[in-house]
C-alpha cells in the first residue's frame, strides 16, 4: 500500500471561522484527541499564521506562544506544525517557533509568488527545521505555472510543496493535473494538497490529488475553516484507505477527535451554503462574502453577480476596494473604466 | 514649525549642483534616476549596477549619465561625489556604508537597514546638519509615519497597525528577501515617530490584474476618538506630504468604538513607473528632497565625482 501524511490545519485554518478566538483548553483538548488517533502532524496558529493576530483579520485569542506550547505539551505521537505567511511573521516569530519545537513550518505564499519565500525558507533549512511551501489560490494559475513555481521553492529549501485550493474551485480533473505536473518538476519531494469544500468535492479531489502522487493531504476535523470549511478529515481518511492509501491513522480514534471538535471548537460544522458555492464557482476568494452581501444588498445587486464578476476581474484577497466598483456597475451607477 | 513652507522653498532655482551617484538598478533606482535627472539642483555623475544588461543601466545611459557594471567597487573608485544614493537591499547596505563612511559624502539608504538617521521629510525635516546616513525607511514607513505622528501627537493613542499593499511588478528581488527588514524598520519608525510601543506592521504583495495602486491602512485604538478631529488631523498631515510627493491621498477616515482606520493611497508621480507604484514613488521623492536641501545648504563643499 502505498503511504500519505495526514496533516491536520484544524487549530490553524479552522480559527478562520470562530474570528481567531480557539482558547488555549479547546487547543488542548483537540491536540490530544488528534494525537490519540495517531494523526501525523497537528498544526496549530492563527488563521493567518505566525505573528498575524491584527486588527485587520483578527485578534487571537492566545499568543503564538502560549498556542505553540500548549499543543506541544499535547502531542506525544503527533508532529507540531505550525503557518505563516511571509511579510505578516517574521523570521523571529519563526525562531521563537523553533524554540517551542514546532516540527513542520508551513510557509504561504500567493500562487505565483513562490519568491515571496525565499528567505524564510532559507532561514528554516539553515535552523535545521521541516520547512514546507504552499502555494495559495492555486486555480489561479496553469499547471504549468504552478509547477515552475514550486521547483523555484524547492530550489529555496523547501522540503515539500504543494497546492492550496484556496476558493474551493477544482474538480477532480483539474487536480489530477496540477498535482501531475508539480510531481513531475519536483521530483522526489513530496506534494502537498489542501483542499476546501465549497462545490463538496473536497474529499474527491484529495483523492485525485494522492493518485496523481500527491504524498501530503490536508484535513480538518468536521471540515473546520471558512465559509464551506476544508477537506473533512474524518471521511477523508478511510477513503484514502479504501483506495489504496495507508494513512497509519486509528479511525475510531479518529471519530472521537472530530466529535470533539464538532461539540467544543465549532458552533455547528460548515456547510457548502449558497454563497459559498457562488464564490466556489466563480474562484473568488470567500473571505469576500460579508462585504460582497453588505453593498450588493444596500444597491439592490444580486450579490451572486457581484461574485462572477469579481471572479471575471480574478480579485484576490487584499482587493475589497473592487467590490465597491463592481456593485456600483451592475447598479448601473456609471461603469468604472479600468476593467481589466 | 513650518514644515511644508520649508520644504517647497528648498528647491532652489540655480546654486551650485550636487554630484550624485546611484547604487543599484532595479525599478527604485531607475525611477531615482529619473527624479534626479529632473532636479535642477542634482547632477547624476554614475549610475552602478552589477548587472551588465540591466535595463537600469540602459535607461541612465539614454539620460546621459555614466554607467558602471561594476558596483560599490566603480562607485568607491570614481568618489568623492556629495551624495550616494544606495538602492540595493539592507544587506549590501549594511556591507557599503563602512566603505563609504571614510569618503564623508552623505549617503542616501533606500533600503530597511537601519544603519543611518531615520528621515520622513514632514515628521523630521530632511536630515540633522552633521548626519552622514539618512535611511528612508520604508515604503510603508513613509506612508504611515507622518499619520500616526500627527495621530499620537494629538490623542492618546494605545495601539498601532500598519497594513500596506504592494503590486507584484514592482516589488523586486531586494524587497521579497527584505520583508523582515522591512517590518523591523517600519516598526522601528512608527514607535519612534509615534511614542506607541504596542505596534503590528504588515506588507501584502498583491499579483492583482490590473495592478493594485499602493495602499496604506492605519489601524489605531484612540479612546473617544472624534471623527471630525480625527479627520482634520489626518488631512493637514497629508497636506504636507503631498508638498513632495502629490500623489498622497487619504482615501477614507472612520473613527468608531476606540478604533480608528485611515486608508492612504499613494499614486505615483512619475516619467518612469506606473501610476500604481506609489511605494516607490513617495520613498524616491522623499530621498531626492533630502539631497535637494542638502545641494542647496549655505557653506556646503562641493565634491567632483567622476565627469561624465
Amino acid at each position: 500500500m502505498k503511504q500519505v501524511v495526514i496533516h491536520d490545519p484544524t487549530l490553524r485554518d479552522g480559527q478562520h471561522a470562530v474570528h481567531h478566538r480557539l482558547g488555549l483548553t479547546e487547543l488542548r483538548r483537540y491536540a490530544e484527541a488528534a494525537d490519540a488517533a495517531r494523526v501525523p502532524v497537528v498544526e496549530v496558529g492563527h488563521g493567518n499564521g505566525l505573528g498575524a493576530s491584527s486588527l485587520q483579520v483578527g485578534l487571537a485569542a492566545a499568543t503564538d506562544d502560549a498556542m505553540l506550547s500548549t499543543v506541544r505539551e499535547a502531542l506525544r505521537h503527533s508532529r507540531l506544525g505550525t503557518f505563516m505567511l511571509p511579510g505578516w511573521g517574521t523570521s523571529d516569530d519563526l525562531r521563537r517557533a523553533i524554540s517551542h519545537g514546532v516540527d513542520v513550518f508551513r510557509v504561504g505564499v500567493h500562487a505565483t509568488e513562490a519568491s515571496l519565500a525565499e528567505h524564510h525558507l532559507g532561514f528554516l533549512r539553515d535552523a535545521g527545521a521541516e520547512a514546507h511551501c504552499v502555494l495559495m489560490m492555486s486555480h489561479m494559475a496553469s499547471p504549468g505555472e504552478l509547477a515552475e513555481q514550486a521547483a523555484r521553492a524547492v530550489g529555496y529549501g523547501a522540503q515539500a510543496v504543494g497546492i492550496m485550493d484556496s476558493a474551493g474551485h477544482f474538480l477532480p480533473p483539474d487536480v489530477t493535473a496540477r498535482i501531475g505536473a508539480i510531481v513531475e518538476a519536483v521530483g522526489t519531494v513530496p506534494v502537498i494538497f489542501h483542499g476546501h469544500n465549497n462545490l463538496g468535492m473536497a474529499v474527491a479531489n484529495s483523492v485525485a490529488a494522492a493518485e496523481a502522487g500527491a504524498r501530503i493531504i490536508d484535513g480538518c476535523a468536521r471540515g473546520f475553516g471558512a465559509g464551506a470549511g476544508n477537506t473533512q478529515l474524518e471521511v477523508l481518511v478511510p477513503v484514502l484507505e479504501r483506495s489504496g492509501f495507508a494513512t497509519g491513522i486509528d479511525l475510531y480514534a479518529l471519530l472521537d477527535a472530530a466529535d470533539l471538535a464538532e461539540r467544543e471548537l465549532m458552533p455547528a460544522p460548515p456547510v457548502p451554503a449558497s454563497m459559498s458555492i457562488v464564490s466556489g464557482l466563480a474562484g473568488v476568494f470567500s473571505g469576500f462574502k460579508h462585504r460582497v452581501v453588505e453593498l450588493a444588498g444596500a444597491a439592490g445587486v444580486d450579490p451572486r453577480e457581484v461574485f462572477f464578476e469579481l471572479g471575471r476581474r480574478q480579485a484576490i484577497a487584499g482587493q475589497e476596494d473592487l467590490i465597491v466598483d463592481v456593485v456600483a456597475e451592475l447598479s448601473g451607477r456609471g461603469p468604472k473604466t479600468d476593467a481589466a | 514649525m513650518s514644515l511644508t513652507a520649508g520644504l517647497t522653498d528648498a528647491r532652489p532655482d540655480t546654486v551650485e549642483t550636487a554630484t550624485v551617484a546611484v547604487i543599484g538598478t532595479g525599478a527604485i533606482g531607475r525611477d531615482l534616476v529619473s527624479k534626479i535627472d529632473r532636479s535642477p539642483g542634482l547632477d547624476c555623475r554614475l549610475v552602478a549596477g552589477r548587472n551588465p544588461e540591466s535595463a537600469g543601466l540602459r535607461y541612465a545611459e539614454s539620460l546621459g549619465c555614466a554607467t558602471t557594471a561594476a558596483g560599490i567597487d566603480a562607485v568607491l573608485a570614481a568618489s568623492p561625489f556629495d551624495v550616494v544614493f544606495d538602492a540595493t537591499s539592507a544587506a549590501s547596505h549594511r556591507d557599503h556604508w563602512p566603505l563609504l563612511e571614510p569618503l564623508g559624502t552623505l549617503v542616501i539608504d533606500l533600503t530597511p537597514s537601519k544603519v543611518g538617521q531615520m528621515v520622513a521629510p514632514t515628521v523630521t525635516g530632511v536630515a540633522a546638519e552633521d548626519a552622514r546616513n539618512v535611511n528612508l525607511i520604508s515604503c510603508g514607513g513613509q506612508a504611515s509615519v507622518p499619520v500616526v505622528h500627527a495621530l499620537a501627537a494629538r490623542f492618546p493613542v494605545t495601539y498601532l497597525e500598519v497594513v500596506s499593499t504592494v503590486a507584484s511588478d514592482v516589488a523586486g528581488r531586494a524587497t521579497r528577501l527584505n520583508l523582515d527588514e522591512y517590518v523591523t524598520a517600519t516598526g522601528h519608525a512608527v514607535t519612534t515617530f509615534s511614542g506607541v510601543s504596542d505596534v503590528k506592521i504588515i506588507l501584502n504583495i498583491s499579483p492583482a490584474v490590473p495592478p493594485a495602486t499602493f495602499r496604506t491602512v492605519i489601524h489605531a485604538r484612540v479612546p473617544d476618538a472624534d471623527a471630525a478631529a480625527v479627520r482634520a488631523v489626518v488631512d493637514r498631515a497629508a497636506e504636507q506630504v503631498r508638498s513632495f510627493a502629490p500623489g498622497y491621498e487619504v482615501v477614507a477616515c472612520t473613527a468608531a468604538d476606540d478604533l480608528v482606520t485611515i486608508v492612504l493611497k499613494v499614486t505615483a508621480c512619475s516619467d518612469v513607473l506606473p501610476p500604481y507604484a506609489g511605494n516607490l514613488d513617495i520613498i524616491n521623492a522623499a530621498a531626492v528632497l533630502v539631497a535637494e536641501q542638502y545641494a542647496a545648504r549655505p557653506g556646503r563643499v562641493s565634491r567632483t565625482g567622476v565627469s561624465s
